[in-house]
């Protein structure tokens, strides 16, 4: 009966152990962060429609919004994968005046990036003149 | 029981005739409507031998915002910055034409007053009648040849390619890079590249 027991407890370790290799694909990657608050840059910022990110298991640990040395306005948005796969998504940075007007350019492109599980990446863009005092981030899934 | 054996035999026949009909139902290709999409936009046919406009985009976007956020085009002399554009040769077996490339971040720079861009320099200028026009002007009123445009700085660059293959698999890097030269120096001002890799076996829509 022990010996039974044994197996079982034996089974259903190896078991466990089976299904969390699985779930973390050998892809996955660990991150070390060393800050623990926000960056003096960082902005508030709010997700309108629905939040796509944490559909698909990322998230925006944080979004920075600073002048940069040559006074260009530059935002950066740090995303995380809490997910168990590889994702890749798209995603559109527009900016808008002081007013709240979008500033049409040739900056604003749809672009393509991945973050493996575990993994964080960093989106940033440049604001394509003076004027933009604020932006927009579009974002949608490409995989 | 006749009836039975005929109903049967009926029902046979039209399950023979029918299977095909539905076999090549299946397996017919599915049709897609042709549609507009916005230029560049992910949902576009992502190919993998050749560059598509959601990587020229992506790298007149790349180059644009290191012009700007470097600020090069603030040191020129002239304000705005003059600028010449040279060669930008494509060395990349995807044919297509550089000025998707180039006339992209023109419109940018020249329309938001960051640069202006001399079309009648040179030899070989890009607007032949406005530069003789201007050399015409410019002997009735009896000036110099300095009195003709004098740009800051030269741009030019190049397209290349790495390939790889494993098995069906094929990756392709293409990168872009362009270069800024200060005329009056000879020296680089601004660089810059932008890369882009491509897997897969065959081309495919994206969503």
């Amino acid at each position: 009966m022990s010996l039974a027991r044994t197996v079982a407890t034996t089974l259903a370790r190896a078991a466990a152990i089976a299904a969390s290799a699985l779930a973390v694909s050998c892809g996955s990657v660990n991150t070390t962060y060393t800050r623990d608050r926000p960056a003096d840059t960082a902005v508030d910022a709010r997700t309108r429609v629905n939040d796509l990110l944490q559909q698909i298991f990322l998230s925006a640990k944080e979004v920075r919004m600073f002048r940069n040395s040559q006074g260009v306005m530059e935002v950066q948005v740090d995303v995380e994968n809490n997910g168990f796969s590889y994702r890749s998504f798209s995603y559109l940075f527009d900016w808008v005046d002081a007013r709240g007007n979008f500033i049409p350019s040739q900056l604003s492109v749809w672009k393509t990036t991945n973050v493996p599980d575990g993994g964080s990446t960093v989106i940033r863009a440049i604001a394509p003149n003076d004027q933009a005092a604020d932006f927009r981030l579009q974002i949608r899934r490409s995989d | 029981m006749r009836t039975h054996l005929r109903i049967a035999r009926s029902a046979a026949r039209t399950l023979v005739h029918a299977a095909p009909i539905a076999v090549l139902a299946l397996a017919a290709p599915a049709c897609e409507r042709a549609r507009y999409i916005e230029t560049g936009s992910p949902e576009g046919i992502i190919s993998v031998g050749e560059v598509d406009m959601q990587d020229i985009l992506r790298a007149s976007s790349g180059m644009l915002e290191s012009l700007i956020e470097t600020g090069v085009l603030k040191t020129a002399k002239n304000k705005p910055a003059e600028l010449v554009i040279d060669q930008v040769v494509n060395d990349t077996s995807s044919r297509f034409s550089v000025d998707e490339l180039t006339y992209r971040m023109r419109e940018q720079l020249v329309n938001s007053g960051q640069a202006a861009v001399v079309t009648t320099y040179g030899q070989t200028p890009e607007d032949k009648t406005a530069q003789d026009l201007l050399r015409r002007q410019a002997f009735l009123k009896g000036e110099r040849a300095s009195q003709m445009p004098d740009p800051d700085f030269s741009l030019s660059g190049k397209i290349t390619q790495v390939k790889r293959t494993a098995g069906d698999t094929k990756q392709v890097s293409y990168t872009f890079r362009l270069t800024l030269t200060n005329i009056r120096t000879g020296l680089e001002s601004w660089t810059k590249t932008v890369s882009m890799t491509k897997v897969g076996n065959k081309p495919a829509v994206g969503f």
